[in-house]
């Protein structure tokens, strides 16, 4: 737990959240809140890599795993309804 | 044990500011992504308090498949609007 790269890792993760999550509030059109939405997905795999990697459980990279295929899938649906193709 | 604390303290915020986009915003797209982003932070809570399994369920049910058919349904009303008219 006192391992400096653990903390520098974790001050990191923090810093990226606030970040995409204050252009998730601010992000005037709703495109720049679906790349917020995916840089948060991203940010949220991280997180959970490295509570794995505190907790020394191989499970969750497993949770991991399912979670970065799942997020991509969202973000392509919410871009092509904003695009307004055809089905 | 202040580190796994800041680390919950921090996602729980993190939901309750999207649950409040998606209160307060009066676009129906970015009020869904909002409801993706609450289910997203829920997932990576569970997972904090040790629960793999329902993060893993979470995940594929609340933001994957909840933000899916929310879009697909969204783009399906807005295009029989526009073949009405």
């Amino acid at each position: 737990m006192a391992d400096p790269f653990l903390i520098a890792a974790a001050a990191l993760v923090a810093l990226a959240l606030g970040l995409a999550l204050a252009r998730f509030l601010r992000g005037p059109r709703a495109l720049d809140r679906v790349v917020a939405f995916d840089a948060l997905t991203i940010v949220s795999v991280a997180a959970i890599a490295l509570a794995g990697l505190v907790t020394g459980r191989e499970i969750y990279l497993d949770v991991a795993l399912v979670y970065a295929l799942l997020s991509f899938l969202g973000v392509i649906v919410a871009a092509r309804y904003l695009e307004g193709g055809e089905q | 044990m202040t580190l796994p604390l800041l680390a919950t303290t921090g996602f729980a915020a993190a939901m309750l500011i999207a649950a409040l986009v998606a209160l307060v915003t009066r676009s129906t797209a970015v009020a869904v992504l909002s409801a993706g982003l609450v289910s997203l932070f829920a997932s990576v809570l569970f997972l904090f308090l040790a629960a793999p399994d329902v993060a893993m369920t979470e995940a594929a049910i609340g933001s994957g498949l909840t933000t899916f058919l929310f879009f697909f349904v969204l783009g399906r009303i807005r295009r029989e609007g526009r073949d009405e008219q």
